[in-house]
């Protein structure tokens, strides 16, 4: 067993470092946060220095946790304009790659996934937005609810209902991916102000209302959305679990700071203290190797989506844990630095992409059918 | 509980509805309004636990406690004013001598912020509260750099940075250009009010607990996943119903002990913990919603952590409760 990273991850993890130092100043993670405005010249910096690599995930994790321990919102913003590429990557037919995903990869359009409903996000299948087939093209109505890049994006990876569910208890049935585009007809969006954090990043409400879809922009086959959203979200939680690795360590980056230059200026620092800061790394260490277990079976084309749940599931808490903890630790000073952003940061993570409860779901629920991990 | 503090908190709550319920979130976007701070005054909120000799309306703890506790619940912002004029700057202000001062403040002439940190002192200089300041006024008391506690006179600079919690009161690292400065007392003075005014903080911490579990609570019984309500599923229930639970018991603690130093902090050292774990499980049951300010929740998981902060210094006061029980020096290493 190796747990070191090999030397070509290693100077990645470092350049994404030294961008992240460089372009997240303090003064423009505030400004961001303060004014709930994405930062398109930084998502074009990222692509441009070569930050965002698709062509190795491992290097896409590690980045993420890089950039997102420097400032978690701009990181997030920096790494999102991708969201449900992974959908198009595996399913999408090479018109729709053409067509959608390379502009994206080019830097030429921002993307979306639309899942979560107003009705409900952790419930996938009760969804209620429908698509109806009418010729060679689809008549698109209902809503999505909290969707990321949802007033910039200009397309978006969406689950919808294209036929009754068969028998009616397999809710899962007769769900379909559609691309939709936000400059389609009856298509409109409005932006939600006013979150906790991740505030740089963009997140909206999506109306349709008679949306036509072109036959074409149904992705993969009819009726297996469901098992390509399930599917999305084992590949995802990886990069969720990097996004709470990156707040662990940025926030037990800070405390650690804050304590050393407390014992510098003589102030004896508690025992109490020094196990709470010992607490929060053991918990990002073993998040950490945690999410690099998933990641490898991920990888290399065996997802454990019992490994994944908890690598997300776990990496998510330590996230909350270290800079709640952090806070505790630094007190007043805490306050008024970049750490109190952190701690609203951490909260989403315990949330999106499968709360807590919904991975401790998926786990349970593995585990009993006897999945081996147990 | 005795049927004064029950009637009292039922008025208060009256209050609250009133005056509060509809602004709360425009009291965390903008600062409390003048509005408030009348309608503070008019009820005799300020001054409320003083001597009436002082201008107060002589109110024994668990009253005063009780307002501080059901106005946290739905701003704990305006809370913390209440405790921040009543167990903070009158008390030292009037150990001072400055009646005339504090009377202004009881009838709502004047307003005065406090900030933790030392301060450059000198009239005509320009200092920054390197530590936070809170609720940034034309009067500030700050500690000075000799260990004294001193009253400044001038004007601050806003910021356009949010503060992570209460944010009614403006909290933040703000420029001040002083005036004047006036010596009112020595830190100890401060040291002493502060811990001994943990039943105060206790009722805030608790107020706005009770804020959050109850809206958790109510998002339980109306919020559907997989075609069951939240409240359904066991961990949701169960965990929901130990923190009312927790409350409930720390809640009688508070309203029917006497006034003991000891005993108040141990009930503040719990609460203060209490407050960030009920707070965080109220705002992960309403999901997404939860993390948006229109629900109200996210405010409370804020301000547990804001308040802890600036009312609850996790070493310091743990040591003091140490000390208390130990009868001698205690957990310094
Ligand atoms: C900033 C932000 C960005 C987002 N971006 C996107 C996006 O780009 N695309 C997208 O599709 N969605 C997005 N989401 C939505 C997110 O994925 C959902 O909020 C999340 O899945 C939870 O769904 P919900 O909010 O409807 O909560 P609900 O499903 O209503 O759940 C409420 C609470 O109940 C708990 N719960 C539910 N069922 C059970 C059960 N059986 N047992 C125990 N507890 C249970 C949940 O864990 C949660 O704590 C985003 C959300 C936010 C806040």
């Amino acid at each position: 067993m190796d747990f070191d990273l090999s030397p070509e991850l290693e100077d990645y993890r470092k350049k994404v470092r030294e961008f992240a130092l460089k372009e997240f100043r303090e003064d423009i993670a505030q400004k961001h946060d303060l004014e709930e405005k994405y930062p398109d010249d930084l998502r074009l910096k990222a692509l441009e220095n070569g930050i965002i690599d698709f062509t190795n995930p491992w290097k896409t994790m590690l980045g993420i946790e890089e950039m997102c321990r420097v400032d978690p919102g701009l990181g997030i913003s920096a790494t999102v304009p991708y969201f449900g590429a992974e959908i198009l990557l595996l399913h999408g037919s090479d018109y729709l790659k053409e067509k959608y995903l390379s502009k994206v990869a080019a830097g030429q359009k921002i993307m979306g996934l639309g899942v979560t409903e107003p009705g409900g996000g952790s419930d996938v299948a009760g969804l209620k937005t429908n698509a109806k087939k009418d010729g060679n093209r689809y008549i698109l109505n209902g809503s999505k609810m909290f969707i990321t890049n949802g007033s910039i994006g200009d397309f978006f990876v969406t689950l919808v209902r294209t036929a009754d569910p068969d028998p009616p208890s397999k809710r899962h049935r007769g769900l379909s991916v559609l691309v939709v585009e936000s400059a389609f007809k009856g298509f409109s969006s409005s932006k939600l102000k006013g979150k906790l954090g991740v505030r740089a990043t963009n997140t909206a409400e999506l109306i349709f209302n008679n949306v036509e879809i072109p036959q074409e922009n149904l992705v993969g086959e009819e009726g297996k959305g469901f098992y390509y959203v399930m599917e999305f979200f084992n590949i995802s939680r990886v990069f969720v679990a990097a996004q709470s690795l990156g707040i662990a360590q940025g926030a037990l980056d800070m405390a650690t700071e804050f304590l050393m230059e407390q014992e510098k200026n003589g102030i004896s620092v508690s025992e109490e203290l020094k196990f709470k800061l010992s607490e929060m790394a053991t918990r990002t260490e073993a998040a950490r190797l945690l999410m690099y277990k998933a990641a490898s079976y991920l990888f290399n084309y065996k997802p454990n989506p019992t490994i994944t749940s908890m690598a997300k599931g776990y990496a998510s808490e330590t996230a909350a844990f270290c800079a709640e903890t952090a806070m505790e630790i630094t007190g007043m000073t805490g306050l008024s630095t970049k750490l109190e952003r952190f701690f609203r940061d951490s909260k989403i993570m315990e949330i999106w992409e499968g709360t807590s409860e919904v991975e401790k779901i998926v786990i349970s629920r593995m585990i009993l059918k006897g999945d081996g991990n147990e | 509980m005795n049927d004064q503090v029950q009637m009292l908190l039922d008025n208060v709550k009256q209050f609250c509805e009133q005056n509060i319920r509809d602004i709360a979130l425009n009291i965390e976007r903008n600062r409390i309004p003048d509005q408030i701070f009348s309608a503070l005054r008019e009820q005799g909120f300020i001054g409320a636990n003083l001597p009436s000799s002082s201008g107060g309306a002589d109110l024994d703890r668990a009253s005063y406690d009780a307002i501080l506790f059901q106005i946290a619940e739905y701003s704990p912002s305006v809370a913390y004013y209440v405790y921040m004029n009543n167990s903070i700057i009158l008390p030292l202000l009037l150990k001072a001598g400055k009646k005339e001062l504090a009377a202004d403040i009881i009838s709502g002439k004047e307003r005065v912020g406090l900030s933790a940190g030392n301060i450059l002192e000198g009239v005509g200089i320009k200092t920054t509260f390197q530590e936070t300041a809170i609720f940034p006024s034309n009067f500030m008391i700050s500690a000075g750099s000799d260990g004294s506690i001193a009253l400044l006179k001038g004007t601050f600079e806003e910021s356009g940075r949010k503060s992570l919690g209460l944010r009614g009161l403006g909290i933040g690292i703000r420029s001040f250009s002083v005036e004047k400065t006036e010596k009112i007392g020595r830190k100890e003075d401060m040291e002493k009010i502060f811990v001994d005014s943990s039943w105060e903080q206790a009722a805030i911490f608790l107020g706005l607990s009770q804020g959050a579990i109850e809206k958790a609570v109510e998002y339980t019984k109306v919020r559907k996943t997989f075609n069951f309500p939240l409240k359904d599923y066991s961990p949701v229930a169960f965990r929901l119903s130990e923190l009312k639970s927790d409350l409930e018991m720390m809640k009688f603690y508070l309203f029917s002990e006497d006034g003991d130093r000891e005993k108040g902090l141990m009930l503040k050292t719990r609460a203060a913990d209490f407050s960030r774990k009920a707070t965080k499980y109220a705002l992960q049951y309403h999901g997404g919603y939860g993390y948006l300010e229109d629900f109200g929740v996210e405010k409370f998981y804020r301000d547990s952590v804001a308040l802890n902060a600036v009312m609850f210094r996790t070493d310091v006061d743990r040591r003091i409760l140490a000390e208390s029980i130990y009868k001698s020096k205690t957990g310094y290493l």
